[in-house]
């Protein structure tokens, strides 16, 4: 490291510390909501780890340290009074349609914003073909401003099929297992054992970090009528 | 993905949206028809992986929320946290010297 170098990291604030893990020099998208905190906050969450790492080097059992970043995850995405999270997107009425039919005679859709595409199928984003993970994060400012791309996966794709990309959260628990974020193994099991009619033969996903005005105008109805054709009377939803 | 829950039921397609803790309020404020929470960490909202009852328990009550809910803007919190697959040694699967033994071991293993 140069002297340059060392004297900038040595007078390294903790608000630029904490905000360089969300798209910047440290980029980990598990722990991109220290942004959203103040650096009094972030003190306090990380102090809190410490402490917490401290107790389970004593019993082993690192259950609480999920737990304390799950709450302060919470915490951090919480709408605040200066508006910031509380979402730009609010309505006042609800759409409901009730099922048409009995679950066990429905026919289910999966349909999810995690990422997923089959193994030789990648949707090619910006005609990019192959692109990593860390590209796709590179370009997350030109990836909200696009409109979506759906990817239509088989219902039978096994998960050792499966890739994942995504700009917007952290894909390591997709990687080990793509049921987290896109149970397709899960819904078949749950077809078999009859709890829902069928599964449908098409399941989804989409890039979610994607122009939501795009989804109000273009896709969502797209999307919805691609269903329809296909006699869907239902759709599990997971967002990421 | 709330804008696309809303074109389905406006298409006449029942939803229901599994998602984390840290996004309840986007489901409030998008009146999002039917919603299970879950206290999972961001991009795991089904739970950890291959904690498959977990995973089953999500989707169990997200498809019975499908046939049971009654009207726009019903939530339902599951209470369970983030879990892992660990297991306590309780005091087993160490000799005189502490040193870790095979049932030890196995104790990492065995989900």
């Amino acid at each position: 490291m140069s002297v340059e170098a060392s004297r900038a990291a040595e007078s390294e604030t903790l608000e630029l510390f904490k905000n360089s893990f969300a798209y910047g020099t440290r980029t980990d998208l598990l722990f991109k909501f220290l942004k959203d905190l103040s650096s009094e906050e972030a003190a306090e969450f990380l102090q809190g780890l410490l402490t917490k790492v401290g107790e389970s080097a004593g019993d082993g059992d690192v259950a609480r340290l999920l737990d304390h970043v799950y709450a302060w995850q919470v915490r951090a995405y919480a709408p605040r009074e200066d508006g910031v999270h509380g979402g730009t997107w609010a309505y006042e009425d609800a759409p409901f349609a009730p099922l048409a039919r009995p679950l066990s005679d429905a026919r289910v859709a999966l349909f999810t914003s995690s990422g997923h595409f089959v193994a030789g199928d990648d949707p090619e984003p910006f005609g990019v073909k192959n692109m990593s993970q860390e590209a796709s994060i590179a370009r997350i400012v030109d990836f909200i401003r696009s409109k979506p791309q759906l990817s239509v996966i088989p219902a039978d794709t096994p998960d050792e099929r499966l890739r994942v990309r995504h700009p917007g959260y952290d894909i390591r628990g997709a990687l080990a297992d793509p049921n987290v974020a896109f149970p397709l193994e899960r819904m078949r099991e749950l077809a078999r054992e009859r709890v829902i009619g069928e599964l449908a033969a098409e399941a989804y996903s989409f890039m979610g970090a994607t122009a939501q005005s795009r989804i109000v105008r273009e896709s969502g109805p797209e999307w919805a009528a691609r269903l329809r054709q296909r006699g869907v009377d239902a759709a599990v939803l997971v967002p990421v | 993905m709330g804008h696309v829950a809303r074109a389905f039921e406006e298409a006449g397609i029942a939803t229901v949206t599994i998602q984390v803790g840290a996004f309840r309020h986007h489901a409030e404020r998008m009146r999002l028809p039917r919603v299970v929470v879950t206290r999972h960490l961001m991009g795991r909202p089904l739970g950890a992986p291959h904690d498959v009852a977990r995973q089953r328990q999500v989707l169990r009550t997200a498809l019975n929320l499908l046939e049971e809910a009654r009207e726009g803007g019903t939530i339902v919190g599951l209470p369970e946290p983030f879990r892992t697959m660990y297991r306590p040694f309780a005091g087993a699967g160490a000799d005189a010297e502490g040193r870790e033994t095979s049932s030890t071991a196995r104790a990492h293993l065995d989900p």
